[in-house]
């Protein structure tokens, strides 16, 4: 289990960039969901070990690893969201260079192991190649092949996708999930197909602030009935945007495909109920900060906000 | 191009320059630097050090010229390479490049923009310190400073920046703009600094040997591309005189205009290059048809998979475990890792060839009469140790720096540190990484030396000392410094900062030891601390270097802990920064740091406890000084008791640098007045001192380091006291400030004591003022002495040595020892593991030494040299300028006396040699390791020079008074002239006038210089005209009367001084020499010339031309003396080799002469006919006039050359 405790990150400014989260991550998947800039990655730096928290407690199975910051690297694996790496080195090398740095070991060796995660990642045919020439999308299966590396017991993602063709995204998801059933793995992200793939439970911050802890299904429950889709002309649209709260817009065939967030049941003309999806709750939390139907927040003082949360659905 | 956008780029690049710490520490050190010059902590060597004599101005041209070089080459030179390198790279790593470059601007206006930028910053730092020199010179009071200060002139500020300063910056800033921009390796930018400090510090600024032909030099000149080499070499080896300094520019010939072109040219050209190579690597690099077709034809998807398996296993099965990573494994994984790239870098492949050369030309160092020195092991480690050490430092400090931030820099750091390496762990590897490249460095300068020394032929290779030096004491430096470099960086987390302090304390460091402010405690790279001898290594400095180099290392270890401590894996939260800054965290903070200091803080404590009471410390000086305060009033000059003779019994304890001495001096008072009183002078640090007057306990006071003994009676006129003595003391008495050398010293290898000039082992009859004078503090001008002087019966140069007479000596050593003491030896024993030897004077001596070492011998009748078995290469030449001295000194000056005439080799700490009677000891660094030339054997001369201290003045005292020098010094190499040409022949004393010349033309200080007859070694330059001035004149003298009439004055001046009560003035010689002269008016002319006048010759050949004569050719041209006398000399054109190489063929020497006579600033037309092609035109072609500047007096002939001025007057 993975705490954080009343944690705050301000920068000088100030800035507050974190404004004091209370989160509980239990083993498995966990998203977290949020807007660029809301603080997200500053959080993942933070349990990575890389920035020093103004205040706040951050516990793995009890340990707080503020105090012991080399227990958890002992035990972490880590994708950041921006990394680079020594571009002299072939893939091989740097992975293999970062596996005898976090002493990993396998049955075949490290040279094997090396290998065989290559494969995973779908870098083998590059694996001699020197960094330098890599493509993005490359670097960031090299940096996920190294984040998955060992047996770490918190896996941090911060937004691991980002760059991956669909194929590689696919791919990817695989072998998260699998990593999953075994450890925490704290996927950040602005994405919400990821979690909604991926997720079994997740938060969205804003601003700093935790607003919702939940289930991807307990979100769409929330918005049950309350999402309506119709199709616009472009002169009506601007009127729509005034008057409803519009969650998606589809441009078909010159005419927009819009849907709509009612709570109240009035509905315009020419809409019809149909099934929320995760991207609906999420559009919807970030503009008013709460969604219908989930509970106050389980832990006071989380920010102007709240936190709201759900029972998890299994 | 578009002005706009390159200004956009332009202005941007100038405001950062101007936020970075670096630009702002580098105008502090400047300023810091030019307030300390304006204060007079810096002056030219020029100027007459005499109260109210003129002095260099710090604000003339040529000041400002010779400072503003210095600066912009040791200091800007790395400033601009970060900045300048860095523009560059800096954008790669902050990824700007392809969002800049998306833009319509050009590469040319980014590259132009980004430069001018540079450029434009160390411009306006040029212009801010020429602007703060302005107002420190000019605007701020200067007390005692004063009359260094001249009139402002604005030229003498701009026109230096603008011919000397600004093409440097120029070529620095181009060169490095380019390297980094090129390379992209942040390394790399510094390979501009370390070349110049290279070339131009170690060897192009200094390295000058009178033997360097003119051509060379000039081509040197042509490289330094700092130009002081030209302004060193053109205006400053020669003293022209402070008039000259103060008022004239410094005037440019062709070449140096040339070169400031071409450097300027060489900067520009290298941003042009690189300007063409970013537009071309901005669209990637080219690839030729062939290789483009091989990639597309090999590998039409290339970055897309091969084949995908279907199913891959879970990851699971992989079976993949984590466990804690061992210290060890991972320091060693990122040692790997960093070697990796340190290899493939280009860097290790630039900057070791760099360091090699340095080594190289170390076989280039020259010593005593600029003969090239002999290199062993040893005196390589050693030699090459402050090079080594500045170099590798700053190496260290640039890898370490980069190394550190390289995951900053690539992006990989959050991935890095947040692995489970080890801080500790990662920061050794680097560091070990990096101690590599120091490795293979010192490895290259290793098989460099061997190289040195396989080539040499004669020393043999031994590790042993590099090992000893390097290992010992270099390695040590480098752990520090590599500690302190991290500690910087993890403190600032800024590479510029890092830089900064870096070169910051580098650059104070060095000021510091140039002041002489360093001591043992703070001198952490041990520059110039140290010196190697192969006869006592380390032995006389043992303690020092221990505790300094644990005191070091304890350092390092407590920065270590720092380094690891602050290093910012978990970058540091600013509201929890200020916390840890309070009382309370920073006492727990620095509680829990107090287990590494103690030992660094105990080190350095004892340290400075040590140099405190040691022979340089405080309480030395203050005795030196009470000793002179509470006397000189009193004491100086006061009548004195001669010396009879002297009985020493003295028994050594070598380990603690200690003996006990038990002796008596029997004492006569040679005065017409009774003595109740006289002076002894002896080290106030001496223990148990007790004295007796003829057998009783004496009645004495002790005024600071001077005891007044009271006979039991007045002594009368002719009586006799014999004066007993006995005390302990040390030799050297505690440890030095910071390395510096006593003269004599008792170490366990090497002993070597005087019973003259300082008070080491015996007490000195009389009070001795000069040796507790210190500069600045109690230092005089020197004595006017009234016209005359000499007339009156004179005291001895040295008070002790008036009246020769009888020493005995018992020497006890311990058995490993030889003993040379000054007589015969009469008796010696070995028990006990101590060798006691009885010495007995044969004949009477003045002054008597005593030197002792572990020797094999080598004899011939009557001379012999005792030397360390591992240098035997000149002792044949050292015998045969004893042999030659006995025979030839004997048949042309007096019969040598004295049974044996012996020389001794000591360890080399100090460089010196000395001749008491029959007992001459030399230094390891004189003779014993020099390389002869054709031209010169300095082993030979300084034999010979040392064995011509026999007769002058061990025979023939001289007096105490201006002038009498020259009879010692002078004589002596006048007497090695005349030996070196009786048996090695014209060439070799050709080759020594030559060195003599060069010496004292480089050395003389022609605003303070005297005549011969009035110097008395008061003001700097005395010395080298002593000796090579004096002489000259007293060689030119001789030929001037002709040898038998010369020789048969010689033996007159002999025979009257050599038992005299009044001992002898120049003048006395003079007159002597007047008395055998065919014609005594032109005698008195020549003696007028070059005794009681200052005159130097200067001649230049002038609008010389070489034609087609006929069958023959016709040299023409004109010859002016723009010094001062009257000479007549020879003016030859010649061609060929005058003095062939043995065993090769030369060209035969041909010459056609013309006789000429200059004086003071007369011009004279010449004209030469050969039946031969001359090559060259040449002054005094016999080397039989002092002259300055010789190589102006020769010039190269062309035929049908044109009209050509000597290229500087």
């Amino acid at each position: 289990m993975l705490e954080i405790t009343g944690l705050v990150k301000v920068y000088p400014g100030p800035v507050a960039a974190i404004q004091g989260i209370d989160l509980d991550v239990p083993l498995g998947m966990f998203g977290l969901l949020g807007p660029n800039g809301a603080g997200k990655s500053t959080f993942m730096r933070v349990l990575a070990g890389l920035l020093e928290p103004t205040s706040g407690r951050v516990t793995l199975d009890g340990i707080d690893v503020l105090d012991r910051p080399h227990w958890l690297r002992e035990r972490l694996g880590y994708l950041p969201q921006d990394f680079g790496f020594y571009a002299h080195l072939s893939g091989r090398d740097m992975l293999l260079h970062l596996l005898r740095l976090k002493g990993v070991s396998a049955p075949g060796g490290v040279g094997k192991l090396a290998d065989e995660l290559l494969e995973r990642v779908n870098l083998s045919f590059a694996a001699k190649r020197s960094v330098k020439g890599y493509s993005g999308g490359m670097r960031q299966r090299l940096g996920i092949a190294q984040a998955i590396a060992g047996n770490p017991r918190l896996l941090i993602v911060d937004e691991p996708t980002a760059g991956l063709d669909p194929e590689e995204r696919l791919r990817f998801y695989h072998l998260l999930a699998q990593l999953a059933e075994e450890r925490i793995v704290l996927l950040s992200t602005h994405i919400v197909e990821d979690v909604a793939v991926l997720c079994p439970q997740f938060a969205v911050i804003r601003a700093g602030q935790l607003v919702a802890r939940t289930t991807p299904r307990a979100a769409r429950d929330a918005m049950a009935g309350r999402i309506f889709e119709g199709v616009v002309s472009p002169s009506e649209l601007p009127a729509l945007r005034e008057s409803r709260q519009v969650t998606q817009e589809l441009l078909v065939e010159g005419r927009h495909r819009v849907r709509v967030y009612e709570p109240e049941g009035d509905v315009p003309a020419g809409f019809e109920k149909v099934a929320p999806t995760l991207e609906d709750a999420y559009l919807v939390l970030m503009r008013n900060g709460a969604l219908p139907g989930l509970r106050a927040p389980l832990n006071g003082g989380a920010g102007a906000g709240g936190v709201a949360t759900a029972e998890v659905h299994a | 191009m578009s002005l706009a956008r390159t200004f956009e780029v332009f202005r941007l690049e100038f405001m950062h320059s101007l936020k970075r710490p670096m630009f702002w520490v580098q105008l502090i050190l400047l300023a810091f630097f030019v307030y300390m010059m304006s204060t007079g902590r810096a002056q030219m060597g020029s100027g007459d050090a005499r109260v109210g004599g003129r002095k260099a101005w710090l604000t003339s041209e040529f000041a400002v010229t010779q400072t503003l070089i210095m600066l912009v080459s040791l200091i800007y030179v790395f400033f601009i390479s970060v900045a300048a390198g860095m523009a560059i790279i800096r954008d790669d790593e902050q990824k700007v490049g392809e969002l800049i470059h998306s833009t319509p601007l050009r590469p040319a206006e980014y590259v132009w923009g980004k430069y001018l930028a540079v450029l434009a910053s160390f411009v306006g730092v040029l212009a801010l310190q020429v602007g703060f020199s302005m107002i420190c010179n000019h605007v701020l009071p200067h007390g005692g400073n004063a009359e260094y200060i001249g009139p402002f002139q604005i030229g003498n500020y701009l026109r230096p920046a603008f011919v000397f300063a600004l093409p440097t910056v120029i070529l620095f800033t181009g060169a490095c703009f380019a390297i980094g921009g090129w390379s992209r390796l942040p390394v790399l930018v510094f390979v501009v600094p370390i070349a110049v400090l290279l070339l131009d510090s170690f060897f192009l600024w200094d390295w000058s040997p009178s033997w360097l032909p003119l051509w060379v030099n000039r081509v040197l000149q042509f490289i330094d591309p700092t130009g002081l080499r030209w302004v060193k070499e053109t205006w400053l080896l020669v003293d022209r005189g402070v008039d000259f300094y103060n008022q004239q520019h410094v005037g440019l010939d062709a070449l140096v205009v040339w070169q400031r072109l071409l450097i300027t040219a060489i900067g520009l050209g290298s941003v042009v290059a690189f300007a063409r190579k970013f537009e071309t690597q901005l669209r990637g690099a080219r690839v030729d048809d062939r290789t483009r077709a091989a990639a597309l034809a090999g590998s039409p998807l290339a970055n897309a998979p091969a084949e995908r398996p279907a199913v891959l296993a879970p990851l699971a099965s992989l079976g993949m475990k984590s466990s804690a990573p061992r210290f060890v494994t991972t320091m060693l994984e990122v040692m790997r890792a960093e070697l990796y790239l340190l290899v493939r870098a280009p860097g290790l492949y630039l900057f070791v060839p760099l360091i090699l050369i340095e080594t190289l030309l170390n076989e280039y160092g020259v010593g005593a009469f600029d003969t090239p020195l002999l290199n062993t092991a040893g005196t390589l480690a050693s030699g090459m140790m402050n090079t080594l050490t500045l170099l590798i430092s700053m190496v260290i400090l640039f890898y370490t720096t980069e190394s550190l931030q390289r995951e900053r820099s690539t992006g990989f750091g959050s991935i890095y540190y947040s692995t489970p390496l080890r801080t500790g762990a990662m920061l050794a590897g680097k560091a070990l990484a990096n101690t590599v490249l120091g490795l293979a460095i010192v490895l290259a300068c290793f098989i460099g030396s061997l190289v040195l020394l396989a080539v040499q032929g004669k020393v043999p290779l031994d590790p042993v000392p590099f090992v000893i030096v390097w290992g010992l004491l270099l390695v040590p430096t480098f752990l520090v410094w590599t500690a302190f470099v991290s500690a910087t960086f993890a403190a600032t987390s800024n590479r510029y900062a890092t830089y900064a302090v870096g070169l910051g304390v580098m650059i104070l460091s060095g000021w510091f030891q140039m002041r002489d402010k360093m001591s043992w405690v703070f001198n952490w790279n041990l520059w110039g601390s140290t010196k190697w001898t192969d006869l006592a290594t380390f032995e006389y400095d043992a303690t020092p270097l221990a505790l300094n180099r644990v005191m070091w290392l304890g350092m390092a270890v407590f920065l270590t802990v720092i380094t690891v401590r602050w290093f910012e894996r978990r970058e540091r939260d600013a509201t929890n920064a200020l916390l840890r800054l309070r009382p309370g965290a920073m006492a727990r903070s620095f509680a829990s740091l107090t287990p590494f200091l103690i030992l660094p803080l105990v080190s350095a404590s004892v340290l400075g406890w040590q140099v405190q009471d040691g022979y340089q410390g405080a309480a030395a000086k203050k005795d030196r000084l009470d000793y002179w305060r509470k006397n000189v009033k009193t004491w100086s000059n006061a009548p004195l008791p001669s010396t009879n003779s002297v009985d020493l019994d003295v028994t050594f304890d070598p380990p603690k640098h200690a003996f006990t001495m038990r002796g008596s001096y029997v004492l006569e008072n040679r005065t017409d007045k009774p003595m109740a009183q006289f002076p002894v002078t002896v080290n106030p640090r001496w223990k148990k001192l007790e004295w007796k007057t003829d057998g009783k306990p004496a009645s004495t006071q002790a005024r600071s380091g001077l005891v007044i003994v009271n006979p039991p009676l007045p002594l009368q006129p002719g009586g006799r006291v014999k004066l007993e003595f006995s005390f302990s003391g040390r030799q050297p008495d505690g440890i030095s400030r910071n390395g510096g050398y006593e003269m004599e010293f008792i170490t366990p290898s090497s002993i070597v004591l005087t019973g003259f000039g300082d008070v080491t082992f015996v007490p000195l009859v009389g009070f001795f003022p000069d040796g507790a004078v210190e500069e600045g503090k109690n230092n005089s001008d020197p004595r006017e002495w009234p016209q005359g002087w000499w007339k009156e019966r004179n005291h001895a140069m040295i008070p002790t040595a008036l009246h020769p007479y009888d020493v005995h000596m018992r020497v006890d050593v311990p058995a490993d020892l030889m003993v040379n003491a000054t007589g015969e030896r009469v008796s010696e024993t070995v028990k006990g593991g101590r060798r006691v030897s009885e010495w007995r004077t044969d004949h009477p001596v003045r002054i008597f030494n005593l030197i002792a070492g572990r020797w094999s011998v080598k004899e011939r009748d009557g001379v012999a040299v005792y030397y360390d078995s591992r240098h035997p290469y000149n002792v044949d030449e050292m015998l045969d300028a004893l042999e030659g001295a006995r025979r030839w000194y004997g048949e042309w000056f007096a019969p040598y006396p004295w049974k044996t005439l012996r020389l001794s080799e000591f360890a080399g700490w100090p460089t010196y040699a000395q001749a008491p009677a029959g007992n001459i000891s030399f230094s390891e660094g004189i003779g014993f390791l020099t390389r002869s030339r054709d031209d010169g054997s300095a082993a030979f001369c300084i034999a010979g020079h040392e064995a011509a201290h026999m007769w002058w003045p061990n025979m023939a005292m001289v007096a105490d008074g201006p002038g009498s020098a020259v009879l010692s010094e002078g004589m002596a190499h006048f007497s090695t002239l005349l030996l070196v040409d009786k048996v090695r022949g014209e060439q070799q004393r050709q080759g020594f006038a030559k060195q003599m010349e060069t010496r004292y033309g480089r050395l003389r200080r022609p605003d303070s210089e005297r005549p011969l007859t009035e110097i008395d070694g008061a003001l700097p330059g005395d010395n080298r005209i002593w000796y090579d001035k004096g002489g000259w004149a007293l060689w030119m003298l001789h030929r001037f009367m002709g040898e038998e009439r010369s020789m048969a004055a010689i033996r007159e001046y002999m025979a009257k001084f050599r038992d005299t009560e009044d001992p002898a003035a120049l003048q006395d010689y003079l007159a002597i020499q007047r008395s055998h002269a065919a014609d005594t008016t032109a005698f008195d002319a020549f003696a007028k010339q070059w005794f009681l006048t200052v005159t130097v010759p200067h001649y230049l050949i002038e609008d010389y031309r070489l034609v087609k004569d006929g069958k023959g050719w016709k040299v023409t041209g004109f010859v002016r003396n723009v010094g001062t006398g009257t000479m007549s000399f020879d003016v030859a054109a010649v061609s060929g080799e005058r003095f062939p190489k043995a065993g090769k063929k030369s060209p035969a020497w041909r010459e056609g002469r013309t006789r000429l006579e200059l004086g003071t600033g007369q011009r004279r037309p010449i004209e030469i006919r050969t039946a031969f092609q001359p090559e060259k035109l040449m002054v005094d072609p016999d080397v039989t006039v002092l002259m300055l500047d010789r190589n102006k007096a020769e010039v190269r002939l062309a035929p049908e050359g044109a009209s050509r001025l000597t290229a500087v007057r």
